[in-house]
């Protein structure tokens, strides 16, 4: 026993010189592109999946009806047309040219059966909510089907972009990595639980097939790992999650192509209304005045956002422009707090008006943004009380109306019915978003219009009216749309980025062989 | 000795017991609803209600342990609420990785500590002595989470030598495995050494010294066995430390282990996931105590245990 | 060299009472020299939150301990002295709590209590209570049958009585050294708990969150982790060096 003793740091110091003297090696196919996600998605079939990375890569191995372009407008792709036959019946003729992976063709059939695997309570589908609008689905001929609304309602249009998974497909996974075959540009080809998913082209995709041969998602959690990773070249891309003072670095240190491009995800202080001292809309104004969000969005975003006077952003096609903008004034913010009754009780001395509280989630960015804001808040005489919590109990105190202020952002918007949701009397959670409470009558009128025509210029008169509306009101307080920051190697080409970080450009995106 | 073991396998059943009450009560009552995340914005109350309904949710808390201990005992951990896998196949697919850290994160630690602690003691009070354990203890007071991208930068990008991040080969372990052992090997440095010191003033030792060994025997027969025999316990005791930090190592390293999968799962009340990792992390290391115990006792018979 | 040490990082907490400003200097820059550290990301200056970081670490060091010294002593004793069955159950009970891993605890607690500087300490205590108990049941176990206690016993005294004048003191020597390792370990924990979010919250600074905050710049900035780093580092070593210290001078002393 004691000689073996010797043994131990001998080994150590042996293995240690192996693994230093073997290379570093590549752990993906040639020809494959390799993206960086922050998390392993949770869930790949469509019928189900609500995490952003479960969507995302989701959306490269289902096609759907509908699909978002880069302007946020919606696009065929698997419907060949689409028809309103009344207000409420939407008639659709597919594509003929479409297959499975499995080699299937993809039919109405496969089409009404993914939509009733959502209706089934059975199922318990978290898009069930979604399908509320639907009354049936019904198969008119092989490549032919209606829907049937029980009224008018716009917006269910947004729904015609889930995935299509084939007729008679599992409810749940039978084995870890199992998904009904899609018909999209790229297959699953592996998926190793919390490491990466890896996608191979479909060489049978009805558009051309994909030139790269296939996508590594792999999943680095921490962002300076992800950056590391990307020094490195074991990363060709990534999108977001980056700290926002390594996007310049980025492009400085490594020669990465780094782009920041028009985002939708719109970041927003929510108020609550029931609050004695914040109902009144002049403190609202007041708060919209002290905030610089000029000066945080070039300091603490680095430019990566753009600042936003609502909900809706220019991408949106019923983006209204012509809404009363909040300029920074501290100055007009004291005026109005003076006015709205909350005079400062020693001037430039330390005692507030009055406090509030500020909730946020306990992320970084998230937490100095906070902090950013009650500097601001504090010269002008409000003082503010930052918690921050974990997410689920964040979220659980927002609902039910237990805050003064929090931050949160919206992302993924694209039918501007979300202001329904957002704002209309009604919306109260559990049954809609409406977590500050905001009850405005004229609002709600307007809202409960525009998803009962589906005539498209009358419907943006509305949304007009309603962004004027709100932003002269302020139930929230618009801080900014982030911009979608794409990072990648100049090796890959054809990549476009799409507003709210979705990767269905990968499709078309390919590898440049280096030339060394 | 029999009796001893069915003592202590019989003492095993009421921890992991309560460590499973304990992981139960705790997930159920913080404040965080699964379903309202699960079902994000849209759905009804109706939706809500019923969704709780079919996942047992909306049953009294007592009825809700009950069937969980119930399937608990069948076998079943039941399915995880957004993956709707079953629990155990998640976790069997994790559980290797997190294993496989905290095993090189021990035998790293240990491989670094024994003979520090060894030179340590055999030249006590010298600069060797004050050095090995300022150095050593420097690994204990640094951060993880900053000790592993500072080690990332020096080793793996401006040296070059191994792997930033991930899972593979043994290069890939060696980063992360000694970011999560130094801590652990300081505290064992200090331990062995300090019991080391121990023991060679013992009495027995002080005869075998008179009695005209050579001290290098001494020190090899007497004081390293009786080192060992600590050793085992204080390793035992903290795996399990390293098993629930390994946490931190896990995320910076884009390690697919357990650790970091249970805070992924308790952020979103994941309820079935988070007590089927609690439970193995529990298992394990109610286990390793369970046998470190029976070496202790087996290996030295002089020490009494009991009440 | 030792006493030098942990003197040279005691005297921080001294300083803070000048109003060195903490008060964040909203210029929103890194890094500059004017500043004699540098300022963080919100052009806060450094050197002003090292020195009330110190404070808020030391805090939480000392009364993490503090509290689990409480509890821990407590349930040990009782444990110890009483024996028998109430043994059997404290045991499983601390039985229970080191097999359960720490950090659910940690956000079980802030999820229930919400951010704070004292949920932290609260939180932090009650995981490492148990180290305590164990090593102070062991001890009274052992000396629970010398010949002292019977005496006590003999002449009347109450179980409390025995335990907090007779026994007790026999304790502080190891249970002094494991404080001195508990701060240390309790002051690098709390910036784990940063790491999952859940430390002290903004903008209150420990050298924990300090560094949590500054590792995404550790590209750009290093200086936001260094010096907090070398701050926790040099304290935590002072520490664990004074631990030791003791821990020879007492070892020597009973032996």
């Amino acid at each position: 026993m004691p000689r073996s003793l010797y043994f131990f740091p001998a080994g150590f110091v042996f293995i240690f010189f192996v693994a230093a003297c073997r290379p570093t090696h590549v752990d993906h196919p040639p020809g494959y592109l390799v993206a960086a996600i922050e998390s392993y998605p949770l869930q790949l079939d469509p019928r189900y999946s609500t995490d952003a990375n479960g969507v995302r890569i989701g959306n490269l191995i289902y096609n759907s009806l509908l699909r978002a372009d880069p302007q946020s407008r919606l696009q065929p792709e698997l419907a060949e047309s689409l028809r309103l036959l009344d207000e409420r019946t939407y008639d659709i003729e597919l594509r003929r040219d479409v297959t499975f992976h499995n080699g299937q063709p993809l039919t109405a059939a496969d089409v009404k059966f993914t939509y009733e695997s959502i209706l089934d309570p059975n199922n318990r589908s978290p898009k069930r909510g979604n399908l509320r609008p639907l009354r049936a689905v019904e198969q008119i001929g092989p490549y032919q089907l209606r829907f049937h609304l029980f009224a008018a309602h716009s917006p269910f249009i947004e729904q015609l972009t889930i995935g299509i998974v084939p007729v008679a497909s599992a409810v749940n996974p039978t084995a870890p990595g199992q998904v009904p075959p899609g018909s999209g540009p790229f297959m699953l080809e592996a998926a190793e639980s919390g490491e990466k998913i890896t996608l191979t082209r479909n060489p049978h995709y009805w558009e051309e097939s994909p030139p790269l041969s296939g996508v590594v998602f792999r999943t680095v959690p921490d962002a300076l790992v992800r950056v590391l990773e990307f020094k490195k070249g074991n990363i060709d891309l990534m999108q977001n999650d980056i700290e926002p003072d390594m996007v310049p670095w980025l492009e400085k240190n490594i020669g990465a192509d780094v782009g920041a491009y028009p985002g939708t995800t719109f970041q927003y202080i929510g108020i609550n209304l029931m609050h004695p001292i914040l109902k009144q809309v002049k403190v609202r104004r007041a708060l919209a005045y002290a905030i610089d969000r000029e000066s945080l969005v070039r300091h603490i975003l680095k430019g990566t956002g753009t600042v936003a006077a609502g909900v809706l952003s220019p991408l949106n096609w019923a983006y209204e422009d012509n809404v009363e903008h909040w300029p920074y004034d501290p100055e007009r913010a004291k005026q109005l707090l003076d006015e709205a009754g909350f005079p400062d009780p020693d001037g430039d001395g330390p005692l507030p008006r009055f406090r509030l509280s500020f909730k946020t989630t306990n992320i970084d960015l998230r937490q100095r943004i906070a902090e950013a804001i009650k500097e601001q808040l504090e010269r002008v005489g409000i003082e503010l009380d930052i918690r921050s919590y974990e997410w689920a109990a964040f979220y659980s105190d927002i609902k039910k109306g237990s805050f003064h202020l929090y931050s949160l952002a919206w992302v993924g918007i694209l039918d501007p019915d979300i202001l329904f949701q957002l704002f209309h009397s009604s919306s109260v959670p559990p049954a809609g978003d409406n977590r500050g409470r905001y009850a405005n009558p004229e609002l709600d009128r307007l809202l409960e219009a525009g998803r009962a025509t589906t005539n498209h210029e009358v419907r943006r008169q509305i949304y007009a009216r309603a962004q004027r509306i709100l932003a002269e009101d302020l139930p929230y307080v618009p801080l900014w749309w982030w911009k979608n920051v794409v990072v990648k190697k100049s090796t890959v080409q054809n990549f476009i980025p799409y507003p709210d970080g979705e990767m269905i450009s990968l499709k078309k995106a390919r590898l440049a062989t280096t030339v060394p | 000795m029999k009796r001893y073991l069915l003592y202590r396998a019989a003492l095993l059943l009421p921890t992991i017991f309560g460590v499973l009450t304990l992981v139960f009560l705790l997930i159920h009552l913080i404040p965080g609803d699964p379903v309202d995340i699960m079902l994000g914005e849209t759905a009804s109350a109706a939706d809500r209600q019923e969704l709780r309904q079919v996942l047992g949710l909306n049953q009294p808390l007592l009825v809700q342990y009950r069937s969980f201990i119930i399937n608990l005992l069948r076998g079943d951990l039941g399915q995880s609420l957004y993956e709707r896998r079953s629990v155990t196949s998640i976790v069997r697919a994790r559980y290797p990785a997190t294993l496989e850290l905290a095993l090189c994160a021990m035998i790293a630690a240990l491989v670094i500590s024994f003979p520090l602690a060894v030179c340590a003691a055999v030249r006590r009070g010298s600069w060797t002595d004050r050095t090995t354990l300022t150095v050593s203890l420097l690994g204990l007071s640094m951060p993880n989470f900053w000790l592993g991208p500072l080690a990332m930068i020096i080793f793996s990008i401006q040296l070059g030598w191994l792997p930033v991040s991930g899972r593979g080969g043994p290069d890939h372990l060696v980063l992360p495995a000694l970011t999560l052992g130094l801590g652990m090997a300081a505290i064992l440095i200090r331990i062995l050494r300090t019991n080391l010191l121990r023991v060679m003033s013992e009495d027995y030792v002080q005869t075998a010294r008179a009695k005209g060994l050579s001290e290098r025997s001494v020190w090899l027969k007497h004081a390293l066995r009786n080192a060992l025999l600590s050793l085992v316990t204080i390793v035992s005791l903290q795996f399990g430390g390293l098993l629930a930090g390994s946490l931190i190592t896990e995320t910076i390293f884009s390690w697919p282990g357990l650790g970091r999968m249970t805070v992924q799962a308790i952020e979103m009340r994941d309820y079935p996931l988070v007590q089927g990792c609690v439970l193995v992390i529990s298992l394990s290391y109610v286990f390793l105590n369970f046998v470190t115990d029976i070496i202790y006792k087996w290996v030295d018979p002089r020490i009494s245990y009991g009440n | 060299m030792l006493l030098f040490a942990s003197a040279a990082l005691f005297a921080p907490v001294l300083s803070p009472y000048n109003p060195l400003s903490q008060n964040l200097d909203q210029d929103l820059i890194t890094h500059s020299a004017q500043h004699l550290l540098g300022t963080d990301k919100l052009g806060r200056d450094i050197l002003s939150r090292i020195i009330f970081g110190a404070r808020i670490s030391l805090l939480v060091g000392a009364s993490t301990v503090a509290l689990s010294l409480l509890i821990g002593v407590g349930v040990g004793s009782i444990s110890g002295y009483a024996g028998g069955f109430v043994d059997l159950l404290l045991m499983r009970l601390i039985d229970i709590l080191m097999a359960f891993p720490g950090i659910l605890l940690a956000i079980a607690f802030s999820a229930v209590l919400g951010p704070g500087l004292d949920h932290v300490i609260v939180a932090l205590a009650l995981i490492g209570w148990t180290n305590y108990a164990r090593l102070v049941r062991g001890e009274i176990l052992s000396l629970r049958e010398r010949d002292f206690v019977h005496a006590a016993r003999a002449l009347g005294c109450r179980p409390t009585r025995v335990i907090v004048l007779h026994l007790l003191p026999n304790l502080l020597p190891p249970l002094l050294i494991q404080a001195t390792f508990g701060v240390a370990a309790a002051i690098v924990a709390e910036g784990s708990l940063s790491f999952l979010g859940l430390g002290v919250a903004p903008p209150t600074a420990s050298w924990g969150s300090m560094l949590n905050e500054g590792r995404q710049f550790l590209l750009v900035a290093p200086h936001l982790t260094t010096y907090p780093g070398i701050a926790l580092v040099l304290t935590v070593l002072a520490l664990n060096l004074v631990g030791d210290a003791l821990q020879d001078r007492l070892e020597r002393r009973i032996r």
